[in-house]
């Protein structure tokens, strides 16, 4: 394996993002229009300029009506990137990749959805269609069994966790703590001053044991844009540059959607790990050199295996890193500063690239002294993608 | 008449002794050996002369929870089945009874039932019992209703008049709708339909179509590559070892250990009843190789799964056919699920040194079928309708037919001395009853070590029946074991 070649290339120079809310009262296409408009207008590049688009197989809102409603003339890029939450950092390495390589200018990355008002992933999948694709196949080993939602998955990973690493709920809750008492200062985040603590974590009912409502992230409506150009562009946009210094997609051996119940072992992330790989390879950095990062926190136990994964703890330390406010503000290293998918929104991992651009900014509500470079990641159990983002120098 | 009055006129009865009753036959192997078929129980001691005679008792006994079974009047008891001219009965408990039911305490149900053993029976014993009437309380508010609880005690002795055992037994006579009902929860939703043909149906195709022909069959097959024999679980069309299409399967034994738990509270769907628990299974080697499966487990509470716990598979016909003779989702569907193993009966019987306090016994799950029901009851010689006709039980107000005391016991005694082993002497079974035990309810036992006395040999192990109702028996089994 060798370092991406267009790493250094491409940088984020735009972000934008709807309000994030229980109920919109507007469509998922006006959201994600709201959200590019608003991207591009944190750039400074009209609309029109943009002719690559980026985003989800999940995603709603096809990049045609997008394209329409932006007025853009003519579009030379356009790619989805499968797996749910999996996707968001794939979706600003396709665009680094079409800009550093010539085929489009600039693309925007855009996720939308009213995931609260609408449809609720959190209810799961036995509202689905029985139809029999490989894909859909793959639930007859799981639905009928009551084993829906992406909570019922992750439990049966985090117990395992706790049985062969002795992690405990109160570990769990540290990951809950240390996002809502950022978002409390992050006046966007849902949970915007409403600070818990871990006894409000253990008091909070089961989701699926051993996963209390606590640690499970929101369900929300909102959109969030990201627009991504090439280094010469950046340095003429209103925004300073924040550069993509490696971005990588990862599954690994015997991977499935969010099951991958049949490997030798289900403690850690080997798909994450195929992703650290690859950001450290190509990056040239180290975990030294990350003063801060944007863990996907859909369920707070994969927060601990992300750590694990890049190498910020060894395997089964990840419970004594995150104590005593490791990853909280002043702590060894600040983790989802904006509040995260728990605290700020969930909005399918793409709002945490953007507070990933906000520290190497250096505009972030709980900005990170000498946050240079800045670790990103998607979501975790799923085949899954990871972003380092640093200054333009 | 005051209630005062009422409880002096009831307490006359108190200390009362009712005739000596006698058996009409004597105990017989075929009476053990039927008792033990529905019981399940298949200690030796009980059936197997040669076995019997080598043993502490020297030849055959009935097993000890049958103590009260064998002076049944049988059905002729029964009101429908009482032969013409046949007084009704004049006991001191059925005359205080019958003062309740004229009183309007109409409703019954069994509170507490101690048997204590002095000898092991054997067969070609006459019983006799007698009965005194111990207790009548004053009256009492219950969650059933107001009422008074009865106690009765019988001694049994056998005609030459050797003391062999006691029954405590204890009921409730309610008025029916006296009871305390806890105040309704106002945000309480309703569950929704546990009904399994409301589960999802699962995608069915090509690849995946010879395992759910399996499940039809009762049969857990994993896909096994015919060239290599290389074994895989979820199915795909090829081998990733060596290459080959060619896909068959190996048939699991359904046996294995929890390798990962989840217990599913959130959200709650049709066709399931919450929280369901659900686990992740490494199924006992096949050829050598270890495959996951996972299911949700039937007859287990959540606090008593763990990681390691040995599982069995069990098949749920879960879904009727959509279309008739179809083979894919819109055929019929069945399910496997998984419940804790049948624990081994142990052939060599524990002794005392080996047993330490706060052992866990190994749980045990039944899945409870009207046939174990009817059986336990015949085979217990309790003809009350309510363990064996649907329709009565309904007319009286039970949603189902539902096990009989002597059964629940009989259990619960299997159930220790199938951990103790064969040679285990049991010199008492006490139990409060709860919860009733309804077919299609699996039941779980569940048991500690609650004393030890090593000197003697004394064990007292608490055991807990539990089905999705709550509790159905709590109590303990005393025990003897060898020092
Ligand atoms: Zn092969």
């Amino acid at each position: 394996m060798s370092k991406h070649t267009y790493a250094g290339k491409a940088a984020v120079v735009g972000i934008g993002a709807t309000e994030f809310s229980k109920n919109s009262g507007r469509s998922e296409l006006q959201l994600a229009l709201e959200a590019c408009v608003a991207a591009c207008e944190d750039a400074g590049v009209d609309p029109k300029q943009v002719n690559g688009l980026s985003t989800f197989t999940m995603e709603t809102n096809p990049e045609s009506e997008i394209m329409r409603g932006l007025g853009i003339p003519e579009l030379t890029h356009f790619s989805r990137i499968h797996f749910g939450g999996g996707a968001p950092c794939a979706t600003v390495q396709y665009a680094a990749m079409a800009v550093a390589s010539g085929v489009a200018d600039y693309v925007l990355c855009y996720r939308a959805f009213n995931e609260r008002s609408g449809r609720r992933f959190g209810a799961g999948v036995q509202d689905r269609p029985a139809g029999a694709t490989s894909e859909e196949a793959q639930f007859a080993w799981t639905s009928p069994h009551g084993i829906l939602t992406p909570a019922s998955w992750v439990a049966m990973f985090a117990r395992r966790m706790m049985h062969e690493y002795g992690v405990t709920s109160e570990d769990f809750g540290a990951v809950a703590v240390a996002d809502r008492r950022h978002a409390a200062n992050n006046p966007a985040a849902h949970f915007y001053e409403q600070p818990i603590t871990l006894a409000d974590h253990q008091a909070s009912r089961w989701i699926v044991e051993p996963l209390h409502l606590l640690d499970c992230c929101q369900e929300t409506d909102g959109g969030q844009a990201m627009l991504v150009t090439t280094i010469e562009r950046a340095r003429d946009l209103k925004q300073p540059a924040a550069v993509v210094e490696a971005a990588a997609q990862g599954m690994a051996d015997d991977q499935h959607m969010m099951r991958s119940f049949f490997r030798d072992s289900i403690v850690g992330l080997p798909e994450m790990g195929t992703c650290a790989r690859q950001i450290w390879e190509t990056s040239g950095l180290s975990t030294d050199d990350v003063k801060t990062a944007v863990l996907y926190d859909h369920f707070t136990p994969f927060v601990l295996a992300q750590l694990e994964e890049f190498g910020f703890c060894k395997p089964g330390e990840a419970k004594d890193f995150i104590a005593d406010g490791g990853i909280e503000i002043g702590g060894r290293l600040p983790v989802n500063t904006h509040g995260g998918q728990l605290g700020e929104a969930y909005i399918h991992g793409m709002n945490g690239i953007a507070e990933g651009v906000r520290q190497v900014r250096g505009t972030s509500v709980n900005q990170v002294d000498g946050a240079e470079h800045v670790l990103v990641t998607g979501g975790t159990g799923v085949p899954t993608s990871a972003l380092m983002l640093g200054p333009d120098r | 008449m005051s209630a005062d009055d009422f409880l002096a006129q009831l307490r006359a009865h108190v200390g009362a002794q009712g005739p000596r009753h006698e058996a009409r036959h004597p105990i017989t192997g075929t009476g053990i050996a039927d008792w033990c078929d529905a019981i399940g129980d298949t200690n030796p001691l009980y059936t197997d002369e040669e076995a019997a005679a080598k043993s502490r008792h020297g030849g055959i006994v009935a097993p000890p929870a049958t103590l009260d079974i064998w002076d049944r009047p049988g059905l002729p008891a029964q009101a429908r089945f009482r032969p013409q001219g046949l007084p009704a009965a004049d006991d001191p408990r059925s005359k205080v009874l019958r003062m309740l039911e004229n009183a309007g305490f109409v409703g019954v149900v069994a509170v507490n039932s101690e048997l204590e053993i002095v000898r092991y029976l054997r067969p070609g014993d006459v019983l006799t019992n007698t009965q005194t009437l111990e207790e009548i309380s004053e009256e009492k508010q219950t969650g059933l209703g107001i009422g008074h609880f009865v106690t009765t005690r019988q001694r049994y002795e056998t005609v030459d008049g050797e003391h062999v055992g006691d029954l405590l037994f204890r009921i409730l006579k309610f008025r029916p709708g006296t009871g305390k009902t806890a105040a309704a929860d106002p945000n309480a939703k309703p569950a929704p339909a546990a009904d399994p043909a409301l589960r999802p149906r699962p995608a069915i195709n090509r690849v995946n179509q010879a395992l759910f022909d399996g499940y039809r069959a009762h049969e857990l097959r994993i896909p096994k590559c015919s060239e290599c024999g290389r074994l895989f679980f979820p199915p795909l069309p090829r081998c990733s070892e060596c290459g080959s299409f060619d896909i068959g399967y190996a048939v699991a034994s359904g046996h294995g250990t929890v390798y990962s738990y989840t217990v599913v509270h959130y959200p709650q769907v049709p066709g399931f009843r919450y929280p369901i628990v659900t686990a992740l299974v490494e199924l006992e080697p096949i050829d050598g190789q270890v495959v996951r499966f996972l299911a949700d487990m039937v007859g287990v509470t959540p606090d008593a799964v763990t990681i390691g716990m040995p599982v069995e598979i069990e098949w749920l016909d879960s879904h009727p056919a959509q279309v008739e003779d179809a083979t894919d989702s819109r055929g019929p569907i069945s399910l496997p699920q998984f419940r804790p193993a049948t624990p081994t009966r142990r052939a060599q019987t524990l002794s005392a040194a080996e047993v330490s306090e706060g052992e866990r016994l190994p749980i045990w799950t039944l899945p409870l079928s009207p046939t174990h029901i009817v059986a336990g009851a015949i085979a217990t010689r309790d003809f009350q309708d309510v363990h064996h006709d649907r329709d009565l039980a309904h007319k009286k107000g039970s949603a189902d037919i539902f096990l009989n005391i002597n059964t629940s016991l009989g259990y619960m005694q299997r159930f220790v001395t199938d951990w103790t082993g064969p040679e285990a002497v049991v010199s008492a079974l006490r139990v409060r009853l709860g919860a009733p035990a309804y077919p299609y309810r699996p039941l779980t036992f569940s048991g500690s070590v609650q004393s030890v006395d090593a000197g003697i040999g004394r064990v007292v192990v608490a055991v807990q029946a539990v089905n999705d109702l709550g509790p159905h028996v709590t109590g303990t089994v005393e025990l003897e074991l060898p020092t």
